[in-house]
């Protein structure tokens, strides 16, 4: 049954190719001479080796790349978050940090949106002002204005998050507080234990005489990867809009991934504009991100991903009404300053995990054009 | 709003770093007295602080609070440093250090106490006009026309690209009106706009003959296009605004179904390669786009440098903020390092709070930004949440920070 469910969807997938191949042929907006042929022939490719042996080459992908550095399919959360923690890179969080819009806009108000996210923002501040790694709800509060009389969004966003993420909560109560003689309670915030342990040395130093201060290295995405790996843990209860958003993304990844690298004319503008470093970035095609061709191939990737990474609970949260496509289409806003339009090319920046994917497909194509499959 | 004098603005500039700078001083003479054998123990310490602190119970003065207040501040951070070393360290090389932090910090407040002067007349000749300045030439330029302008934030944009754009975006959560007199923030929906207008651009545009030229073809795209990614309503604001917000970057809506390029907007970016020109017939020529990420956000920011008299209440209050952060910080960088035990004082909200928004003040004046004073806020809670935002937004600074502080090296060995 399973199987069956997987090779449907590979087929669609397959279907969803020959369609775009089918629309390449009849438009070409691409600028740059044979750029739309070798966009035709790798999806040609993708559609002939992508399904065989049930997808493995794709099951490689998303399981080995995709999972293991941005949502580790671990049960438990302390190796999932060291797992994503330790494949940080700065190109890396900025796909984290659109994993996380990508939440926001399919969602429209979630954890780490808008408000929300300069809370984060405080946090980190909160945790730099203290020695103890904790934090304390009546400092927090004295970020946002008055302590002694918090916004009631504020105390609702400390608790709402602090919740979330997972973090400790321990009361101290005072019988006389020294600013009117009163009993008061203080709420103090902290990592669990195993958490702060993977955190000591790159993000957190512990001081001879005991005391916690947190590095330099030590941001918001530090409390975005945490979140990551929460969801990744508690993927099976994850809303659809959650899932369809983290879904989008990945497809987007693996998109990119397939995409090939272009040859310019030396000629060619890009090659003087400064914001263009052929060391870091290839251009790539761009007629993939037209419309017709994106939902073509989004939707079946998407369920693809979802089948993947979350079962068929995944699968069943994919929204495949008229919403899907701007759902889907959303993924135009994302990593978009990943990758770049330079001069009115597409340029993808070679980030490890694009690179990672490209290979694996590489190396199986000429493996089987060289007969050694 | 009452409209404050430089004079009015430039004593309660100058109050913290006055009444900061002898507490220093003082502090200082007191551990280079201290013999060496004294700084082992914290009794010589304490005995001082209680006989500074010593005031009358019954009157409580608001500049003996403060000292006190940072006084035993200063010194809980000398004997944290006494304890931390004195296992491994020479009790005299302990002093050394501690008093080398000393004048690292004085050197600092004496630096921002003569940043500029009382006489508003006289600002060429100060070192807040001068770092002001070189801050605006990297991200906010004053020119006598868009187009130079335009360039420069280009030219500049290799280096400042992401400070640029931050300069533009707000984290606070006042919410403006959109209301086409002034130009507000870019938001997060602007934003995304801004990028699907720019893919759309480079994907697959129609052409439509000029409003202005018949012999010549512009790129228009959809103006439903680009809100078909959006679901619930989300962009409905910037929809009803959508005219506004496209004049801003010099684009214009085309019977009210087509976004195209103004005449401007070509002149502007043809330069740049953002447009070329292409014969579609014998008589006519055709506009084809290649816009970069930065095309459209520098124009924006463009237009809001060179039209600076016409910004919303909450950029003014952002970018003045933002060059305060980069002037402060600069200094700060030239002269603390990380490592100094007073530095973290100089970088908690409580002491920012009490500097900075005067400085933001004093850098609106014509010579300096040049932008609205009366309305920067005067909310406390205002300052905190947009210095607390600020701060963890560092990371997009730190290179101009440096850039700053290098600037301020050069002015020093003048």
């Amino acid at each position: 049954m399973a199987i069956s469910v997987w090779n449907e969807i590979l087929e669609k997938f397959q279907i969803g190719l020959t369609a775009s191949i089918e629309h390449l042929k009849e438009r070409d907006i691409e600028n740059i001479p044979g750029a739309k042929e070798r966009l035709i022939e790798k999806f040609t490719q993708i559609r002939d080796y992508l399904p065989r042996n049930n997808g493995e080459l794709l099951l490689s992908m998303i399981n080995d790349s995709i999972q293991a550095r941005l949502f580790p399919n671990i049960e438990d959360i302390v190796p999932a978050f060291n797992q994503i923690l330790n494949a940080r890179t700065p190109e890396q969080d900025y796909i984290i940090s659109e994993l996380i819009d990508g939440f926001i806009s399919s969602q429209g108000k979630t954890l780490f949106g808008g408000t929300d996210r300069r809370i984060i923002d405080n946090l980190v501040e909160a945790f730099k002002k203290r020695r103890d790694f904790k934090i304390v709800d009546h400092q927090f509060y004295a970020m946002f204005g008055d302590p002694n009389k918090p916004r009631k969004y504020v105390q609702e966003r400390l608790e709402k998050i602090a919740k979330f993420l997972g973090l400790q909560m321990e009361i101290l109560h005072v019988e006389q507080d020294v600013r009117d003689g009163k009993p008061k309670d203080y709420k103090f915030y902290s990592f669990p234990e195993e958490i702060t342990t993977i955190l000591e040395g790159k993000y957190l130093q512990i001081q001879d005489n005991g005391e916690k201060v947190i590095t330099d290295e030590f941001d918001k995405m530090v409390f975005i990867s945490y979140f990551l790996a929460t969801q990744s843990v508690n993927r099976k209860n994850l809303d659809k809009y959650a899932v369809n958003g983290i879904c989008a993304i990945f497809a987007l990844i693996l998109l990119l991934s397939f995409m090939p690298k272009l040859e310019v004319d030396e000629t060619n503008p890009i090659n003087r504009d400064d914001h263009f470093n052929s060391q870091t970035m290839s251009i790539i095609p761009k007629s993939w991100l037209t419309k017709d061709i994106l939902s073509e191939l989004m939707t079946p990737l998407v369920q693809l991903i979802a089948y993947r990474v979350g079962g068929i609970n995944w699968l069943d949260k994919i929204i495949l009404t008229e919403k899907n496509v701007s759902i889907h289409l959303q993924a135009q806003f994302l990593l978009k300053d990943v990758n770049k339009w330079v001069l009115g090319n597409m340029c993808r920046v070679e980030i490890p995990i694009f690179v990672e994917i490209s290979n694996i497909f590489s190396e199986i194509i000429i493996g089987t054009e060289r007969g050694e499959e | 709003m009452v409209r404050e004098s430089w004079m009015e603005i430039y004593p309660y500039y100058q109050n913290y770093i006055q009444n900061m700078l002898p507490l220093f001083e003082q502090s200082l003479k007191f551990v280079q007295d201290l013999q060496t054998e004294q700084i082992s123990e914290n009794t010589f310490i304490m005995e001082y602080l209680a006989k500074e602190e010593k005031r009358s119970v019954g009157k409580v003065k608001a500049i003996s609070e403060f000292s006190a207040l940072y006084r035993r501040d200063i010194f809980s951070r000398i004997w944290d440093r006494i304890e931390e070393l004195k296992v491994s360290t020479d009790l005299e090389e302990i002093r050394d250090l501690i008093i080398d932090d000393f004048e690292e910090a004085i050197e600092f407040l004496d630096f921002l106490g003569s940043l500029t002067t009382p006489d508003q007349t006289q600002y060429e000749s100060t070192n807040l006009y001068q770092i002001v300045n070189f801050i605006q030439e990297q991200i906010f330029p004053k020119r006598t026309s868009l187009q130079e302008v335009y360039d420069h934030l280009i030219e500049k944009s290799l280096q400042y690209y992401e400070i640029q754009r931050h300069l533009l975006m707000p984290t606070s959560s006042y919410r403006e009106k959109d209301e086409g007199f002034e130009t507000p923030a870019l938001h997060s929906n602007h934003y995304k706009l801004i990028n699907e207008i720019t893919s759309l651009f480079n994907l697959d545009p129609n052409y439509l003959e000029s409003p202005k030229d018949p012999n010549l073809e512009i790129p228009v795209i959809l103006k439903d296009e680009i809100f078909l990614p959006f679901i619930d309503s989300i962009a409905s604001n910037e929809s009803i605004n959508l005219n506004h917000i496209l004049k801003r970057m010099e684009l214009q809506l085309i019977h009210n179904i087509f976004i195209g390029p103004t005449m401007q907007l070509i002149r502007l970016g043809e330069p740049h390669n953002y447009f070329r020109r292409e014969s579609s017939s014998e008589t006519k020529e055709r506009i084809i786009p290649q816009l970069s990420n930065e095309t459209l956000v520098l124009m924006y920011l463009a237009k809001i440098s060179y039209k600076r008299g016409f910004i919303s209440k909450e950029l003014i209050n952002w970018i003045s903020s933002i060059v305060a952060v980069l002037v402060y910080n600069g200094t700060l960088f030239t002269f603390m390092s990380e490592e100094n035990i007073f530095y973290t004082i100089f970088t908690d909200l409580k002491t920012e709070e009490k500097i900075l928004p005067y400085m933001m003040k004093l850098i609106c004046f014509d010579k300096y930004l040049g932008i609205d004073r009366t309305k920067i806020r005067d909310s406390v809670q205002y300052r905190k949440e947009i210095f607390g935002a600020i701060g963890s937004q560092i990371i997009h600074m730190k290179k101009l920070i440096e850039e700053v502080s290098n600037y301020i090296f050069s002015i020093l060995e003048e």
